[in-house]
């Protein structure tokens, strides 16, 4: 599968489809898409990657450790359900606000938004971790 | 700051420090035990900032919603009781984190070891000033888990993880007994609030009348037992002193066992006054007061002895709060807490000079211990005050609670009447009996006598300074309650017993009160026990030469036994339903699914096949079908894993495709990504196996494959061309309600997401904590995998 043309292609696609699931994940709350999806994206390109340049090769320039990804993702999503306490709401109870950006326009600020952020890294750290495990195992 | 912020700090400061500990290790070294007693002493600071406002006879309560829904609050309910156990599990924290600077070697795993601590001494503040039964619940069973971690420290000693686990399974699992009394207490009350029970007579009232009553009580005292190590769960508290000694001191004989008796206490106004709650909590404390104050003798491990005299302590306790009759409320509780505050100190103390000993003379077993005094002369005297304050010797704060409990133990004799006029007050004496005995032997057996020269090293001497200083702190508490005791009186026990007897309270403790059946009772009690101490060794004996004979007779054969056999029934059941054969996994599963479907479609449907289906389909759909049924075949007769594989995900494509004529894009494009990571998955597996199919495929087994796919199909269709005809009632879709709230309530337009992170949040963050948990059980499988080879 290390043809040329894989590798090339596979080299275009990484920064596309990494910019394109952030785009996802961010515009998930009023157009299709949400920290799931944006992840699964996500996971695909890097454990692409894996099985065109190999796990060892990949390895040797990029090699995070994905369960303190999940860890943070679980950790950003909890506190952003917690965060309501602290304002006096309800667990898990979401804001939104908008704000008036020049030359942008307006923004939506949705704890929402923060959750899925945390959906995010969960869903890529434990998709990648369990593939890199997994292609690792001899 | 307001006395409510104050109490939410004093709780969650240590929880906050425990998190920063790795990263200050990195600076401070092996001095982070300094910063977590700081910690310690920070919350022992905020909880004294509230201190006045509580002994003045105020109560702080304050709630933030926390489940609305059933009821359940986050809330702090601070009153007298709440206060002194906040203020031992904290000072004792600061103690006892001082100490372990010196006892902890420095190549100790100390982060973790601090780390625990802390999380532990939140969590039991957090308990003790809990509003909420529920909140109670949690935090109490953080106990139960951070002690499993302490007593569990040195990972590679089996009998740090028998003795963990043991205590782990007995109070976290008391801990759900306590739950469902507390579901059932909701159940009666319709509260979860403590506060609105225990201010609410009427409440209270009802809660005594009502037929749940006893199984409540019952309930309740289980988790509380199991705490407290009373009753038949007492097994726990020995193997837990395979914990590191300061750990022991703070949890097995200041705090974490203190728990069950404060939960008595808490409910004490709820229950008491009644007979099941004497019978109950009286009956299993007297029971476990004599039982561990006679099996105390046969311990040879000065740690061991000290287990089962805090065992017996605590049963004192328990005991004397059961003694409350409907005749005299609150009789025996001002003795009980009083005893609760000595008991602390005293027994502190006693556990750290046993760190000291062990750490000195490199030996905790007195059968080989003696004659210390003259190398550590200091400790001698600490051990001594300690030791004889259990003993119950005046002018020492052990003997002003011990008089308490007999002139109490007359009382109660007296009220109920009968043979038990004497036999409350006998058992009383002979629980005191046993504590005097054990106490001068702890005493005699380190200090007094010959050294023995062929077991001790030959230059034993002084612990540092930051071992000795807790210790000798802690004994001049004795010393000072003992001689002044109007100072713990009015400033702890008082506002403590009014918190627990809803009324004020006065007392008047001295050190000499007369010529009282309590004197003459402690008069016998030192006489009897001197006598007794004559024979101690010859009682030891006994006890073990019967152990050896009947060994059927301890809670701990049953203990094993039930643990050891679930081991084995959990085996057999795995083996049984768990055959590692993934085609009858699959078929298990496709089986399951026809009956769950077939049926009732079957039942509800009117007719198998509907008359008037609908033929109406736009062309480009019937195609895809058309084009996914050839896809679909050829997935599986392909003889070659590369195309069967991409045969197969042309199937996936395609599906999302009539997702997306269905109009529903986040589904479709979720499919399309996982089409595509499955597909990925399945390339890197492949690479790595033969190309083609080798094996020969039996006609037995294809022809029963083809009848299962062929059912299975049937099924599928049957249930599908039957829900287009109206299988069900048709109802009102769901997606309304979401389409008109989602913009007003959660400002998103993708309604799909805004139910994923808004709505069902909660859901979400369960899911993505089971992918978590998924992630790192796939990790462990593959490293013990490894390691197992």
């Amino acid at each position: 599968m290390t043809t040329l043309i894989t590798k090339t292609i596979t080299k275009i696609c990484i920064p596309l489809v990494s910019l394109f699931s952030i785009s996802l994940l961010l515009a998930g709350h009023n157009n299709p898409g949400g920290g799931f999806i944006g992840g699964v994206m996500f996971a695909s390109v890097i454990s692409l990657t894996y099985v065109v340049f190999g796990l060892k090769y990949t390895k040797s320039f990029f090699n995070p450790s994905w369960d303190k990804l999940f860890g943070a993702g679980l950790l950003i999503a909890s506190l952003t359900a917690f965060g309501a306490i602290i304002y006096g709401n309800n667990f898990f109870r979401s804001s939104i606000k908008f704000v008036e950006i020049p030359l942008y326009g307006e923004i939506e600020l949705a704890s929402a938004t923060l959750f899925d952020i945390g959906v995010y890294f969960v869903v890529i750290g434990t998709l990648l971790h369990i593939f890199k495990n997994v292609g690792e195992d001899k | 700051m307001d006395s409510f912020t104050a109490i939410v700090l004093a709780i969650f400061l240590p929880f906050a420090a425990a998190i920063f500990i790795p990263l200050l290790e990195k600076f401070l070294k092996h001095r982070i035990g300094w910063f977590a007693a700081g910690i310690a002493f920070l919350s022992f600071a905020l909880i004294g900032i509230v201190a006045p406002e509580i002994i003045h006879g105020h109560i702080i309560q304050h709630s933030i919603e926390w489940m609305p829904s059933i009821g359940a609050e986050f809330s702090i309910y601070a009153d007298g009781l709440a206060m002194m156990i906040g203020f031992i599990a904290s000072g004792i924290g600061v103690i006892i984190m001082s100490y372990s600077n010196g006892y902890m070697s420095h190549k100790e795993d100390l982060p973790r070891y601090y780390q625990y601590l802390l999380l532990f001494m939140g969590s039991m503040i957090g308990m003790v000033f809990a509003g909420n039964t529920l909140q109670l619940f949690i935090f109490w069973e953080l106990t139960s888990i951070t002690s499993f971690m302490l007593i569990g420290y040195w990972r590679g000693k089996p009998a740090s993880i028998y003795g963990a686990t043991k205590s782990l399974l007995l109070t976290a699992g008391g801990g759900l007994f306590m739950l469902a009394g507390f579901i059932l207490l909701h159940t009666i009350t319709g509260s979860y609030d403590i506060a609105t029970i225990l201010q609410n007579p009427a409440i209270i009232e009802n809660i005594k009348a009502h037929p749940f009553f006893l199984i409540t009580l019952v309930l309740i005292l289980i988790g509380a037992a199991a705490k407290s190590a009373q009753g038949p769960f007492y097994i726990w508290l020995p193997n837990a002193m395979e914990a590191p000694t300061p750990v022991s001191a703070f949890l097995h004989s200041a705090t974490m066992v203190k728990a069950g008796i404060y939960l008595v206490a808490r409910v004490h106004p709820i229950f008491s006054g009644t007979e099941a709650w004497f019978i109950l909590v009286s009956g299993v404390g007297i029971f476990t007061m004599l039982l561990a104050g006679f099996l105390a003798f046969r311990q040879t491990d000065i740690k061991a002895i000290l287990a089962y005299s805090t065992i017996s302590q605590l049963a004192y306790m328990m005991t004397m709060y059961g003694y409350t009759s409907y005749h005299e409320p609150g009789l025996g509780v001002a003795a009980a807490t009083f005893h609760l505050l000595n008991h602390a100190t005293f027994k502190a103390c006693l556990f750290l000079i046993a760190g000291i000993v062990a750490h000195e003379a490199a030996t905790r077993d007195i059968r080989k211990l003696g004659g210390l005094r003259k190398d550590m002369p200091i400790t001698f005297i600490i051990a001594s005050i300690a030791a004889l304050a259990m003993a119950g010797i005046p002018p020492l704060n052990g003997f002003l609670s011990k008089e308490m409990f007999y002139e109490t133990s007359v009382e109660m004799g007296h009220i109920i009447g009968g043979p038990f006029t004497f036999l409350i007050p006998a058992a009383a004496v002979l629980g005191g009996i046993f504590t005097f005995a054990y106490s001068i032997k702890l005493i005699d057996g380190i200090f007094l006598g010959e050294k023995h020269h062929d077991h001790l090293p030959e230059h034993i001497h002084e612990p540092p300074y930051t071992m000795l200083v807790p210790a000798a702190f802690l004994a001049g508490l004795v010393i000072l309650f003992g001689l002044v005791p109007s100072i713990p009186v009015h400033n702890i026990i008082e506002p403590t017993t009014a918190g627990i007897v809803l009324e004020e309270v006065h007392l008047h403790v001295q050190l000499w009160h007369g010529f009282t059946p309590a004197l003459f009772m402690t008069i016998i009690t030192f006489i009897c026990g001197l006598a007794i101490y004559t024979r101690y060794d010859s009682i030891a004996a006994w006890q073990d030469r019967f152990n050896a004979r009947y060994p059927r007779i301890s809670v701990n054969y049953y203990y094993d036994r039930i643990v050891d056999g679930a081991k084995g029934s959990a085996k057999g059941f795995a083996n049984f339903t768990q055959t590692g054969s993934i085609k009858l996994y699959i078929n298990a599963i496709l089986f399951l699914m026809v009956i769950l479907f077939a049926i009732p479609a079957f039942m509800m449907a009117t007719q198998v096949f509907p008359a008037n289906l609908n033929f109406d389909i736009p062309p480009y759909e019937a195609l895809i079908m058309a084009l996914m049924v050839i896809a679909a075949i050829a997935a599986a007769t392909l003889h070659r894993y590369l195309p069967a594989v991409i045969a197969l995900s042309a199937v996936g494509y395609m599906v999302s495709l009539v997702f997306i004529y269905l109009k529903a894009p986040d589904l479709a494009l979720t499919q399309v990504l996982v089409e595509t990571l499955a597909t990925i998955i399945f390339l890197l597996v492949i690479a790595r196996v033969p190309q083609t199919f080798k094996e020969k495929i039996p006609k037995t087994t294809l022809i029963r494959d083809i009848g299962i796919s062929f059912t299975v199909a049937a099924t599928v269709l049957i249930l599908l061309l039957n829900a287009t005809q109206g299988i069900a009632p048709p109802f009102e879709s769901l997606s309304h309600y979401f389409l008109e709230n989602s913009v007003k309530l959660a400002g998103g337009h993708n309604i799909v997401n805004v139910i994923l992170v808004d709505f069902r949040g909660y859901d979400t963050l369960g899911e993505i904590s089971v992918l978590c948990l998924a992630a790192l059980g796939v990790y462990n499988l593959i490293k013990s995998r490894g390691e197992g080879e």
